[in-house]
């Protein structure tokens, strides 16, 4: 069964790292351009993010996550570039559409943001097991009964995913169409989508008498069965990161 | 006005919030394979909602675009977290209220929460995306309405309207359609008002 989650398991450093520590990566490399205000962050952070994915041998596999957000970036490309309130000095024409500066640099700044931000969600999703994350929220007081939630998403995806299938075979047997035009394409929604939701609904109340069964009302402090190596690199990275934040909040009061 | 908000924190529900999870991703999931021009992502959390109340339907909301964003790398998703949040807040109030027990009445339910959608997701919009949403048909009329010279607050909204009012009626009306067909064993198990009887 195919898990949503991204993570690969490739044994390197970013894989070892704390998960609190790739969060925190997330932050300064959000943060940093945000705050700096300056056009040419963008590109430094969107760079380390790459190198820190190819230093971790998992460059090839955030490329999809970069290849769908093109859509919204050129969307927001055109319609900044050629409608935006400020556009006033033409940069280039293409036959009868004219692109605009302030509307295109606008669109940059926005369109880099996306960029930036994807990639450093890449080194976090990418290196961090949901399981790992969810284990180190518990370790620092979370509660483990949403702790539960977080895993158990990712046990009844593949089921639910694994139904789905079934009925949608079922119900194409039956006849029902599911290409076509818009009506018909609508029309095959509920029929579809209906019994997986009924069985996965019904079948929470089985879940939750095992799970009651199982002792998970208990209040007593849960122990883990799989300790977490500690890493060197933790704290290292940890301060090169808050020094980062530091020094750009800084440099922007000055 | 202390019942709407009532929430029993017990095995149920908490499981109910999961399965809500995978059912917000499924209808994501068909929505894309039937090439629908609608998200239909919450209904899930519209479900939660109605059986949970507002305060599970919240939780629904925030927890499902926080657990996609942070395993799926659609970040996206993540800064969409609050909108859901308002959805599932906002159409659990209208259920406790009596909005969602016919029909018609499950309109205003539907209204409820694409008003709700419309206006937290305006701003953010606004903030990281200049105004445009994703969707074809709402950043169609975008385009139109900046080169008619109108503001980017405006734009943006109807943006929005054109996109997540509709969505969130046909979310409704699927909602409505499955919880009706729900078995009473189950819709007992989230009933608040609901008093053991004993024999004794």
């Amino acid at each position: 069964m195919k898990s949503i989650s991204l993570y690969v398991e490739k044994g390197s450093w970013l894989n070892k790292l704390h998960p609190y520590t790739k969060l925190l990566y997330i932050l300064t490399a959000i943060m940093i351009p945000l705050t700096g205000g300056k056009l040419w962050l963008f590109p430094v952070m969107i760079v380390s993010s790459l190198v820190l994915l190819l230093s971790g041998r998992i460059i090839k596999r955030a490329l999809p996550l970069v290849g769908f957000s093109f859509t919204l970036i050129i969307v927001i490309f055109l319609i900044q570039g050629l409608f935006n309130h400020n556009n006033e000095t033409v940069l280039f024409s293409i036959g009868w559409i004219t692109f605009y500066k302030e509307g295109t640099l606008f669109a940059t700044r926005i369109g880099c943001n996306i960029l930036n931000m994807l990639l450093a969600f890449g080194v976090f999703v990418l290196t961090t097991s949901p399981q790992d994350l969810v284990d180190e929220l518990e370790k620092s007081g979370f509660s483990p009964k949403f702790g539960y939630v977080i895993n158990s998403v990712f046990q009844i995806l593949p089921q639910m995913m694994a139904t789905k299938d079934t009925i949608t075979d079922a119900q194409r047997s039956r006849g029902m169409e599911t290409e076509g035009n818009l009506l018909v394409r609508m029309k095959a929604f509920l029929p579809l989508i209906s019994p997986v939701v009924m069985s996965s609904l019904i079948n929470t109340r089985e879940r939750a008498i095992a799970l009651d069964v199982r002792g998970f009302g208990r209040k007593q402090k849960k122990t883990w069965l799989y300790d977490r190596p500690k890493c060197k690199w933790d704290p290292v990275a940890r301060v090169i990161l808050i020094g980062l934040m530091i020094i750009t909040i800084v440099w922007r009061v000055l | 006005m202390g019942k709407i908000f009532k929430t029993k924190l017990t095995t149920a529900t908490i499981v109910l919030i999961p399965a809500c999870i995978g059912i917000n991703y499924l209808g994501k999931l068909f929505a894309s394979l039937l090439k629908l021009p609608l998200w239909l992502d919450s209904i899930g959390t519209c479900i939660g909602a109605c059986l949970g109340g507002p305060v599970i339907g919240a939780i629904c909301g925030a927890a499902n675009n926080l657990i996609y964003g942070l395993t799926t790398g659609d970040n996206i998703t993540l800064i969409y977290a609050i909108t859901s949040l308002g959805i599932g807040l906002v159409v659990g109030i209208l259920a406790r209220m009596g909005f969602m027990k016919t029909f018609p009445k499950s309109f205003v339910c539907a209204l409820g929460g694409g008003l709700a959608a419309v206006c937290i997701s305006t701003p953010l919009n606004i903030l990281f995306w200049g105004g445009t949403t994703g969707n074809v048909w709402g950043d169609a009329l975008f385009a139109a309405t900046q080169a008619s010279g109108m503001s980017v607050g405006l734009g943006s909204f109807l943006d929005e309207i054109v996109v997540d009012v509709p969505d969130k009626i046909i979310t409704i009306i699927i909602v409505y359609l499955i919880v009706k067909g729900l078995p009473k064993k189950l819709t007992a198990l989230y009933d608040v008002n609901a008093e053991t009887e004993r024999l004794d």
